[in-house]
């Protein structure tokens, strides 16, 4: 038997304003509607579930500090994400990159910070730990700008081998990171020239404001300069741009470097942050991973992975801390995390696509077996 | 078109590797669902609010299962209803946890891994009136010297305690075993990250094994991972493959077990008694008791005082048992063991008494001498017969 009717993907030349608006605020709609059938489902109130996950995420003064805190090292890796997807180059490594970019930073921060004052510690372990990461991806860029070979699963990979070199350097005895005379392989702590205080009472720290200004300036470059009208016109037609004589692999190993860079500069705000030394208890936290969604929320716009960035530390924040607010397990805290982010990623479709019904011609113009 | 679909099944998937993350089990969700709202919803007997912060999920038939067992009991024996706080990872991060408890006006909070003990002090010290108690931990390990924050000891918050206890000596009680019952006197031990816990506890299996037979070997496979099923499995069927036929482990899995059993060969668990995994090649395992600890603490913070001490339990008081040996242990060994833990209980007896040489063969202990707890803390090398390097 055929279906009488089917349904049918037309790709939009133009989005009308009005769904940019529409759709992502009827997929968050849907997302807690779907929510809150599991919720009553399982006996917990719909009401208290959800202002205590928005209060504990974004309205109450620790909420909110703490969702901000959390957000600083996700824009990181939202921005490392979203400026590599907007050439077409899926940098899924930035986990890795961001792994790496702790150990520079951390590597840093044990080697000067004795000698060197703050002013200078800072910017050097926030620097150290982009290069690092910057380090971390220029093979793939190489491979991928020279031999074509696919950025994804080399990426993605090295992953992996960062996350072993994370577990080396603290659990080899003797090693530069691991802190001495432990009798449990963790960290050494970086010097206090190294870490910087957060602000206030709150588990924030100043280097929020640099990322925002970071993505702020990314998203200027982009848009502005000729760097980033070279970076369209690449993935846009890379025929045209070679026509232009735009050299499509020295921009493909910058803007990947770049992404890296980003990446491993967010391993490093961790360092001068609430982390202060190398841990291997970064590998279960998923910040890089989770800055590949964060892109996709932004579609890419350097600006816009922001508020997604944002957005996103608080559903997560919100979502752990209501097994203690409230009597929901962990699990439907991280189940309604990941049906909020899988509606606004699947709304998506609506707004790129027209969907239409189409009759399916009701006579047998085709043999049904 | 084919572009968008790509990139949408990459962040479909990124955000199953979320999901995954944060929640490690989801076929278990309804049952320990299920239990906390029943448990939430009665009345505590008591006016002071307890939590305890898990790494993992409670049915993990491993490290958190046996934790909630505790948690349970001294429930039962206080009537003090305990707060669970599950999947929480222990790095940095883990501070908003223990921030959000004491804000919340918790009195005392338990936290069942190691890499609680900084953010748990830095939070102990925001909040003075709360009591704390870190598992697996040691001060020692906050000062400067070892590696962490605090200048002295002094500085370290006194509204934290420390509870571990004594494995090594159930770990040589379940080497008896294990020695009576290899045939070709080589065995394997799955073990996770070489510090000196598991160190130790190799190195007491090991003397377990040697005291019935005294050329056996113990061959050491390192996972790097506490809770891995795959990975514990794999380690395991390795070491079968290359002929040994007992299984050790210090993992939170049984998987090590089911792999035995699937090779044919004997099998000593770990954490808790769960001889139904793998009933045909479990031989015993060193289990835990942690309900007594939970419970006198309760009462303590209850009565007003908050014990600050490192605790280390033993067999003697019964916070470290042995789970009863199966059937298919030998009626020699099961003798030996009887006798052996009276001696350990009385204190006439300790595994780690000289003489003992390390695998280069040098004396490390004299004879009749017995091993400091400081030593037995910070052991960082395989005695005799272990194969394999302490080093990872």
């Amino acid at each position: 038997m055929r279906a009488p009717f089917r349904l049918q993907f037309e790709q939009r030349t133009e989005t009308p304003r009005r769904l940019g608006v529409l759709v992502p605020l009827i997929s968050v709609l849907a997302a807690l509607f779907a929510g809150a059938l599991f919720l009553l489902a399982t006996g917990h109130s719909v009401g208290d579930t959800y202002s205590n996950m928005l209060s504990d995420g974004f309205f109450s003064s620790t909420g909110i500090t703490d969702t901000l805190g959390l957000s600083t090292v996700l824009i990181c890796t939202g921005i490392a994400a979203a400026f590599a997807f907007q050439m077409n180059l899926y940098n899924i490594g930035g986990e890795g990159q961001l792994y790496v970019g702790m150990i520079g930073a951390t590597w840093f921060g044990l080697f000067f910070g004795e000698n060197l004052p703050s002013f200078i510690m800072i910017p050097l372990v926030l620097i150290g730990g982009a290069l690092c990461g910057a380090a971390w991806i220029a093979i793939p860029a190489w491979v991928r700008a020279r031999l074509g070979t696919s950025e994804i699963v080399t990426t993605l990979l090295l992953t992996y081998v960062a996350a072993s070199l994370v577990n080396h350097f603290i659990y080899r005895s003797g090693s530069y990171f691991r802190a001495p005379n432990s009798m449990f392989p963790q960290g050494r702590q970086v010097p206090d020239s190294a870490m910087l205080s957060p602000i206030g009472d709150t588990k924030m720290y100043p280097t929020f404001f640099v990322i925002v200004l970071l993505s702020l300036a990314l998203h200027w470059v982009v848009r502005r300069t000729e760097f980033g009208y070279r970076i369209q016109v690449i993935s846009d037609s890379p025929r045209a741009a070679c026509y232009a004589g735009i050299s499509a692999r020295r921009t493909t190993v910058q803007v990947m470097l770049i992404s890296g860079g980003l990446a491993g500069l967010g391993g490093a705000t961790l360092i001068v942050g609430s982390f202060q030394r190398l841990d291997p208890g970064i590998v279960t936290l998923g910040y890089g991973y989770a800055g590949i969604v964060i892109a996709a929320l932004a579609r890419n716009n350097m600006a816009a992975v922001v508020v997604s960035g944002i957005l996103f530390a608080g559903l997560r924040s919100g979502g752990d801390k209501l097994q203690i607010s409230t009597d929901t397990p962990i699990h439907i805290g991280v189940m309604l995390q990941g049906a909020i982010l899988l509606f606004a990623l699947g709304g998506e479709a609506f707004r790129r696509y027209k969907i239409r019904i189409v009759r399916t011609p009701a006579v047998g113009s085709e043999v049904t077996a | 078109m084919k572009r968008m679909w790509k990139f949408a099944s990459v962040a479909a998937a990124a955000s199953m590797v979320l999901a995954a993350c944060g929640g490690s089990d989801s076929s278990t969700d309804t049952t320990a669902a299920s239990d906390t709202t029943a448990a939430a919803s009665e009345p505590a007997a008591s006016d002071i609010k307890v939590a305890v912060v898990y790494l993992g999920v409670p049915d993990d038939k491993g490290w958190t299962y046996q934790h909630e067992q505790g948690i349970a009991a001294a429930e039962a024996e206080t009537g003090v209803t305990i707060k669970r706080v599950e999947n929480v990872p222990d790095n940095a991060d883990s501070e908003k946890t223990f921030e959000q408890l004491a804000s919340e006006g918790y009195n005392l909070i338990f936290a069942t891994s190691f890499g609680y003990g900084s953010p748990m002090a830095k939070v102990a010290a925001k909040y003075p009136a709360v009591c704390n108690q870190w598992a697996t931990g040691a001060k020692f390990l906050l000062t400067k010297d070892g590696g962490g924050e605090y200048a002295t000891f002094d500085d370290v918050p006194k509204n934290l305690g420390t509870y571990f206890g004594a494995a090594e000596e159930a770990r040589y009680l379940s080497g008896l075993a294990a020695g009576k019952a290899t045939k070709n006197g080589q065995l394997g031990y799955v073990a996770a990250f070489p510090i000196p816990e598991v160190i130790r506890g190799i190195n007491a299996f090991t003397l377990g094994v040697r005291a019935m037979n005294p050329s056996a070997t113990v061959k050491v496979s390192w996972t790097s991972t506490w809770f891995d099923p795959t990975k514990e499995k794999q380690a395991a069927e390795a070491l079968l493959d290359s002929g040994v036929d007992v299984i050790a482990q210090h993992q939170d899995t049984t998987e090590p077990g089911v792999a035995a059993e699937a090779a044919g060969a004997f099998w000593v668990g770990y954490n808790s008694d769960v001889r139904e995994a793998a009933p045909k090649a479990f031989l015993t395992a060193p289990t835990w008791n942690w309900g007594l600890f939970y419970a006198k603490t309760i009462e303590a913070v209850k009565g007003g005082t908050c014990p600050s001490d490192e605790y280390y339990g033993s067999m003697a008081d019964g916070m470290v048992t042995l789970a009863d040996p199966s059937e298919l242990v030998d009626a020699d060994a099961v003798a030996e063991i009887e006798a052996k833990t009276a001696a350990i209980k009385d204190g006439s007896f300790a595994p780690f008494t000289g003489p003992i040489r390390n695998q280069d063969g040098d004396e490390v202990l004299k004879a009749g001498e017995k091993a400091e707890l400081g030593a037995l803390l910070s052991m960082d090398y395989f005695v005799e017969g272990v194969l394999g390097s302490p080093k990872g």
